[in-house]
């Protein structure tokens, strides 16, 4: 349950202070208009320099016919666009829902885009239950947790809520909750996801809650002991409880944790984030050819990608530069796009690539006030120790006596 | 353990999936050159990815562009482009006119870009741009757009909210406009090699003792040239302003390539007078004479400048004014330094032929450069 993340898409203004065009000097006759509002000093030493922006791409004509330029994926028609209003809501909801999956199991913020202009299209009074907590998951998405929060309860205040999706519903929210260090809330949510649809999805969700807040050990322990007295788990549930118990262990420092992950990958090569947990756990041990093994083929993926780049420069491969520049430019072209969706991401790229820990600890706290997972709270903390913020330090460890934390993961652990 | 529904399993696995820990978010780019005024350009780069959504780019459905798809796709593309992307200037709606089609690479893959002229009523720069492509499809896209201007450059987005982008309007104030041109004169004086050797060799006998003097004080020595040195250059201002002037508001326009090789002429003929005065020792004359050619330079880059500028007596008041400052800023790091090495024998004898010889030397190889173009 520790998986629910993504990505605000507030547009906000900070737009990078780019440098002036500078000049293209054609000998020493030519001028340099773009010099404007420099002393001409400047302008001497800089006639010399090299371009440091990024050029703007060339246009290419010369591509051959037989070129093979892209490979699309599945992509819902045009003709779907126009007619919602002539569909049922459960039409809808089916594609909602397999628009979502898609956006999580490709990594392609692309298919939120396609469900918002479904769920933009449905008026209220069309609203269903399962249809407001498909929006929720989209919101979570989004970063956008109040809101996903007050769809949750509107179904959850429901009293003529049918069961599946009042399940649904306390699952996304303690899911949420969790995710966000709300334990309190969170473990409020997973009594009453016991109370209505006890299992190993619910023991997994409470498991997790325990470990967080100081209880670790027994966390494990029962849920290991849990999915052992439930030979006939599905897969899908299997995977995910194989998920949690990856995260418990590597919280412990076991390592166990691996067999744990590889059995959820095993299961469900699609779980991004226990790829990207398990890579990062080899990262920290310097078993880099395994972690490059791992993310291969998931450079768009941006955690997955930014723990390549970390990997390939730690095992002094030469692909490092090329991967390095694609992800100054991918971080460059999002910080345009204003929507720093991928703040977790952004501070690590700031912190291990470019090695910038004051800009790193800036976007760290930012995406510590959302989200509060152990990789958030890690880099956190490395970020802080690197940039020698000691009140940053000292507030995230007492966040984390306060609820009894502790995490074989974190830099210095708590005297 | 109950089994509520299928749906609810699947909806676990989407929680266990994790976030959208994306690739690279739907962006198109969009750059707006207003750099030279009356010469806007527009380029508009869009995914692949996202350009099949709309256009059919896969036309034999097996998941794939090829390059065939995409140039068979071409107007279907450009004919998309048009309808989603407007500029207006106060007087209406602008021009696109194509020209340059073709396939771009961003950092998440292969984009289709089209360049184009923008054509504004009146000639008028462009005052807003629209750009509501895609977002009836996917309201998470976003246009990015660059606005480059003789200012500098700015970064905007757009989107399904707020589509329409005001321009900043590149007309600078005239303060701004003089200043402007006053550093594009200093810095034109600075950089161009050429003058700075024209007044290095015009100067160069001031700084040498005559023959015939009889002058004892040295500070009546030092008055005499400082005299001598405004006459010189006073008269290559004034000659060169008139002719910049001239040639500036279209009055006389000789063909550049005949003036920079004069100009190299010039400079050769005033290094080789250091040694040989053949045109005499009054050097203000040769300074005015010389400085009506370098007038003629000076213009044709300023008019590369102003090319559209409704300020262009202001220009040419802040450029002038700028090439005066650059040639003081210039005089005054090079006569103090030749006054002080003026009475030193090695300076006599081997520096001043030298650096005569050099500038002779090198000013000839510039004619040989230049002097072909005349004729192209």
């Amino acid at each position: 349950m520790t998986r629910t993340t993504s990505r605000p898409t507030t547009i906000c203004s900070e737009l990078p202070g780019r440098l002036h065009q500078l000049l293209l000097c054609r000998g020493l006759m030519t001028l340099v208009p773009a010099l404007r509002g420099r002393f001409f000093a400047g302008a001497l030493l800089l006639a010399t320099a090299p371009m440091t922006h990024a050029a703007i791409a060339p246009i290419q004509t010369g591509f051959a016919d037989d070129e093979i330029l892209v490979t699309l994926p599945k992509l819902p028609t045009p003709s779907s666009i126009t007619d919602v209003s002539q569909r049922t809501v459960d039409e809808l909801a089916d594609e909602i829902q397999q628009d979502i999956a898609d956006a999580r199991g490709q990594g392609d913020p692309r298919f939120l885009g396609y469900a918002e202009r479904l769920l933009d299209a449905l008026p209220d009074e069309r609203m269903t239950d399962r249809l407001r907590v498909l929006k929720a998951t989209w919101l979570q998405s989004l970063h956008r947790f109040d809101d996903a929060r007050a769809e949750l309860e509107t179904v959850l205040n429901n009293p003529d809520a049918q069961r599946r999706n009042r399940i649904q519903a306390l699952l996304t929210l303690a899911n949420q909750e969790a995710v966000q260090g709300h334990y309190d809330k969170a473990a409020a949510a997973c009594d009453r996801l016991m109370a209505t649809y006890s299992g190993l999805i619910a023991q997994s969700a409470v498991a997790l809650v325990q470990a967080r807040t100081g209880h670790a050990d027994t966390a494990y322990q029962s849920l290991q002991r849990a999915l052992e007295g439930q030979p006939r788990t599905g897969p899908v549930a299997r995977a995910w409880v194989e998920g949690t118990l990856g995260d418990l262990a590597a919280q412990l420092g076991l390592p166990a944790a691996e067999q744990h992950w590889r059995k959820t990958l095993q299961l469900d090569p699609t779980d991004l984030y226990s790829r990207a947990a398990y890579v990062d756990w080899l990262i920290q041990r310097q078993r880099y050819s395994e972690a490059l093994a791992l993310t291969k083929g998931y450079e768009k993926v941006d955690p997955l990608a930014v723990a390549r780049t970390i990997a390939l420069t730690a095992a002094g491969l030469p692909e490092a530069r090329a991967m390095t520049d694609r992800m100054n430019e991918r971080f460059r072209e999002a910080r345009w796009r204003g929507n720093l969706l991928h703040k977790r991401d952004y501070a690590r790229y700031l912190l291990d690539i470019a090695g910038d820990p004051e800009e790193a600890l800036v976007w760290a706290r930012k995406n510590w006030v959302t989200q509060r997972e152990p990789l958030d709270t890690r880099l956190l903390l490395r970020a802080a120790l690197a940039a020698g913020d000691q009140d940053t330090l000292q507030a995230t460890r007492d966040w984390l006596a306060g609820h009894h934390q502790q995490d074989a993961r974190y830099p210095e652990r708590q005297p | 353990m109950t089994q509520p529904n299928r749906w609810l399993f699947v909806l676990v696995a989407m929680l266990a999936s994790c976030p959208v820990w994306a690739h690279k978010s739907s962006d198109s780019f969009i750059y707006l050159d207003q750099r030279t005024p009356g010469a806007t350009t527009l380029r508009v780069d869009m995914a692949l990815r996202d350009l099949a959504l709309v256009v059919a780019l896969d036309r034999n459905g097996d998941q794939q562009v090829s390059g065939a798809e995409l140039r068979q796709a071409r107007s279907a593309i450009t004919r998309y482009f048009g309808q989603g992307i407007q500029l207006a200037s106060a007087g209406g709606s602008c021009h696109l006119n194509g020209l340059a089609w073709g396939l771009s690479h961003h950092s998440d893959g292969p984009y289709a870009a089209a360049r184009y002229a923008i054509d504004c009523p009146n000639g008028e720069p462009a005052s807003s741009l629209t750009y509501t492509l895609l977002f009836d499809v996917d309201p998470q896209h976003r246009g990015l757009v660059q606005q480059r201007t003789a200012q500098g450059e700015q970064l905007a987005v757009v989107g399904p909210d707020q589509p329409t982008l005001t321009l900043t309007q590149s007309q600078p104030s005239l303060l701004s406009t003089f200043a402007a041109y006053l550093q594009q004169g200093i810095i034109h004086l600075l950089l161009g090699y050429d003058h700075i050797l024209f007044l290095l060799v015009l100067v160069l006998p001031s700084s040498l003792p005559r023959p015939s003097s009889t002058e004892a004080q040295g500070e009546r020595r030092l008055g005499r040239r400082l005299l001598e040195l405004t006459g010189i250059v006073t008269s290559f201002t004034l000659a060169h302003s008139v002719t910049l002037a001239l040639s500036a508001l279209n009055v006389i326009r000789p063909p550049s390539a005949l003036i920079e090789t004069l100009i190299a002429l010039s400079i050769a003929v005033t290094a080789i007078n250091v040694f040989w005065p053949v045109l005499g020792r009054r050097h203000w004359r040769l300074a005015f004479g010389f400085g009506l050619i370098h007038g003629f330079g000076f213009a044709s880059v300023l008019a590369d400048l102003t090319s559209g500028t409704s300020q262009k007596v202001l220009a040419l008041a802040g450029f002038n004014s700028g090439v005066e400052i650059g040639q003081l800023m210039v005089l005054g790091v090079i006569f103090p330094l030749l006054y002080w090495l003026g009475n030193r024998p090695l300076y006599q004898r081997a520096a001043v032929p030298l650096m005569a010889l050099a500038v002779t030397l090198i000013s000839l190889y510039w004619v040989l450069q230049r002097a072909p173009g005349i004729w192209a």
